[in-house]
């Protein structure tokens, strides 16, 4: 009786529990690692941390009210979406053309796909200093390249002009992230249904038609997926920025990650960027699982 | 006459007792030395600014003082405007990572309000020889007190200086056409309204060989702004307010200015930070510029045979280069360096002891005359020293000037968490020269300030202002 009452609370393999078993260590890791930080960042964010003040006692939501009249957090989060807007639909567009290009048999193909993903390899902090002198006004190629097209000296301060900068900082992403945007696309293209390729051939389907009815819904899950990382890399971008501009011309180009980093760890201002944190956090949360429920990729 | 004899004897043998004790006192590097050899074996942790100042320690102060004393160096290499935040955060976590701390004057009262600095009065008064303070130059010995205490001792005494062309200004024909075409003798500029016209003249009549000038424009450029601000009769707050100040008229015409001077300078000029001005004066395209004091050893070819500082361009402008205070007569006394032990520290008497053997009159002279370190004159020995005053022939010129700039300089401002009001200063002036109105900058400037005091406290912050803007180094009449 009692051993088949053992037997019965026992988990076997075919049993839910026994997976559950299984998997409750990582589940239990990812908590504690996950949750404990947010909690701390959530119990700071209510104090008044920094360097002058050491205050633990509960500061109700002084750090929150201070976001609302904080032009310059407000500047950088606008900064930010532009960068995103602006780069990810041009890395896409390269991605998918380079794709295209490469996704049948051609010479050479194996070299110039390696080739091709090199930039995304490298250490963005090291690529942002690659475009930095490649900008420089006096010795960078970029200028001197226009200068030739053009037929005249060009001076053009791309790092400190308010008119280039942004167009600065997009190439540099671009030429950092479209190779990402290629080499997932070019995976997605490669497993397309060739049945139904030749089916629509043979149908007479224009190239236009082909593309939209055929080859985008089928790499369409793919290809959000790929939007949804790089768009999350763009919304934390750094190191780029801030090899390339440090924010500056002012505080033309802080990005939220530039600020929360300046306001943080250079001005230990630690409860108020805790708060922020938090904010931020919430608003990018729901937007992404808005947008996870629209693509239809979480299912 | 045995009586006399016993006498003579012991005479003599009090005054070698005496003597010895005076020779010890009078070499605090000596003394640092033999206090030191206790440690022996032991391996100090320091946070310098890396480049040139790491260098130093690493190549060249670490090793001799390993030689002299058995204590190892470890040098940390942090670059300068992340070696506040940082060595503030190792002693947030009490970590104890560093033994040394390099320091900058206006981080002095911060540090000491959150515990950072060890007082060092009493290592001073174990070790020290009072008798080698008196030799620094007052303003630097300012820097190493903060309300009656101690913290740090100086081994670098930063002032700006201006660098000139001795060729181009004392050319009779530029100095004929200069005074026929502004009425007054061509010369270094005593304003700023002249920098612009003695800039504007030679760009004029000799560009793109040669510019007027060329300035650092991006980097530091707090130190920049607030001396010529300052010269322009600027006053950061309102005292019984503390409403920030600097978007007042005085403000907006100094930002101006140094926005329109931009146009007797290279193109490009916009983006040059300490590296290409230090370049250009080097290869000769520029006429003036305004920087730090180890230039003059570089553009007089004193780094020849050192291979840290091969990035240095040779010099084309071996003793063509004259010095000068900069427009205005004040230059600002921008930053300088400061050693001190961290409280965290498991070694606080063998750092002490390094930090004093640096400082010691013996010591410093012999860094503040080498190209490498970026160390600069601080003390009157180091003025009036003979061997300094002949390492190049106009050595004697340039030590005179580092001098007169040491006694008439602004020192930089310092009140509670003085580096968020640098960097929002330095974010506006950099918005301008990118192309933003200066006024709408300041304003912004203004903003943010008035924001600050707000959070950290009116009162708090008027106290630590009224306290800084007494020193006669604040505001010069």
């Amino acid at each position: 009786m009692v051993s088949s009452k053992i037997s019965h609370i026992k988990p076997t393999r075919d049993t839910p529990s026994f997976k559950h078993i299984l998997i409750a260590p990582a589940v239990l890791i990812m908590l504690v690692m996950s949750v404990i930080p947010l909690v701390f960042v959530i119990v700071v964010s209510f104090q008044r941390l920094s360097m002058s003040d050491q205050i633990t006692s509960f500061e109700g939501l002084v750090n929150y009210w201070r976001i609302f009249s904080d032009a310059r957090l407000w500047e950088a989060i606008l900064h930010t979406l532009t960068i995103t807007f602006a780069a990810l639909p041009v890395e896409l567009l390269l991605g998918l053309l380079l794709a295209f290009h490469f996704v049948g048999d051609r010479p050479l193909k194996r070299l110039f796909v390696a080739l091709l993903i090199i930039p995304s390899v490298i250490s963005p902090m090291v690529a942002g200093s690659m475009w930095r002198l490649m900008f420089d006004d006096r010795y960078g190629p970029i200028n001197q390249i226009i200068g030739w097209v053009a037929g005249e000296h060009i001076s053009i301060l791309w790092t400190i002009n308010s008119a280039w900068v942004y167009p600065a900082i997009i190439v540099a992403d671009v030429w950092q992230w479209t190779p990402f945007m290629f080499i997932i696309l070019l995976a997605a293209l490669a497993n397309l249904d060739r049945e139904q390729l030749d089916a629509a051939a043979i149908d007479g389907a224009s190239s236009w038609r082909t593309f939209v009815e055929i080859i985008l819904p089928a790499i369409r899950p793919v290809m959000m997926i790929a939007i949804l990382i790089r768009g999350l890399d763009l919304i934390r971008m750094f190191d780029i920025v801030w090899q390339l501009t440090r924010g500056g011309p002012g505080s033309l180009t802080e990005t939220i990650s530039i600020y929360a980093y300046i306001r943080g760890f250079q001005e230990f201002d630690t409860s108020y960027i805790a708060a922020v944190v938090v904010l931020l956090m919430i608003l990018f949360s729901a937007i992404l699982v808005f947008t996870l429920k629209k693509m239809e990729i979480a299912r | 006459m045995r009586t006399r004899s016993l006498l003579k004897s012991i005479g003599v043998v009090a005054l070698m007792q005496l003597g010895g004790i005076a020779a010890a006192e009078e070499n605090a590097a000596t003394k640092a030395i033999e206090a030191a050899k206790s440690y022996s074996g032991t391996t100090l942790k320091s946070a310098e600014e890396a480049g040139l100042m790491a260098m130093l320690g690493m190549n060249i102060t670490g090793p001799e003082w390993k030689q002299l004393t058995g204590i190892g160096l470890n040098v940390t290499e942090i670059p300068f405007e992340e070696l506040f935040p940082k060595q503030m955060l190792e002693h947030k976590a009490g970590s104890g990572a560093y033994d040394v701390l390099t320091i900058g004057p206006s981080w002095v009262a911060d540090m000491v309000r959150n515990g950072a600095l060890e007082p060092l009065d009493p290592y001073i008064e174990k070790y020290g020889v009072k008798a080698e303070f008196d030799d620094i130059a007052p303003a630097f010995k300012d820097w190493m007190t903060f309300q009656g205490k101690t913290y740090a001792l100086v081994v670098d005494g930063d002032v700006h200086l201006l660098y000139y062309r001795k060729d181009i200004f004392d050319d009779p024909a530029n100095k004929e056409e200069f005074k026929a075409k502004y009425g007054y003798d061509l010369a270094p500029p005593a304003t700023w309204k002249a920098f612009g016209e003695v800039c504007q003249f030679i760009t004029d009549k000799y560009a793109p060989k040669l510019y007027g000038a060329g300035l650092i424009n991006t980097g530091y450029m707090h130190f920049f702004f607030s001396e010529r601000f300052r010269t322009y009769g600027g006053k950061f707050f309102d005292p019984e307010t503390m409403k920030a100040t600097v978007n007042s008229q005085p403000g907006i015409d100094a930002l101006t200015d140094m926005v329109n001077q931009l146009k007797c300078q290279p193109p490009g000029a916009q983006t040059w930070g300490f590296g290409e001005s230090l370049s250009a004066l080097n290869s000769g395209e520029i006429a003036m510029t305004i920087t730090w004091p180890p230039v003059a050893r570089w553009a007089q070819g004193i780094n020849a045979d050192e291979q840290a500082l091969s990035w240095v361009p040779e010099s084309q402008v071996v003793d063509k280069v004259g010095y000068a205070l900069p427009p205005g007569g004040h230059p600002e006394l921008a930053s300088g360096i400061l050693l001190a032990v961290s409280p965290d520290s498991k070694n606080k008497d063998a750092a002490y002891l390094y930090i004093q053997w640096l400082h010691s009159k013996q010591e410093s002279l012999k860094n503040v005359m080498r190209p490498l370190g970026l160390r600069d004159a601080f003390r009157i020995s180091h003025y009036e020293s003979p061997d300094f005053q002949n390492l190049w022939p106009t050595a004697a010129d340039y030590l005179k000037t580092l001098r007169q700039g040491g006694e008439q300089g602004y020192s930089d401002l310092a009140i509670l968490e003085t580096y968020k009001y640098w960097d929002s200063m330095g974010r506006a002036v950099v918005a301008a020269i990118g192309g933003k109105d200066p006024k709408a900058a300041l304003d912004d400037l203004a903003k943010e300030w008035d924001a600050l005091t707000e959070q950290i406290g009116v009162d708090r912050q008027k106290a630590a202002y009224l306290e800084w803007a007494a020193k006669p180094s604040a505001y010069r009449q």
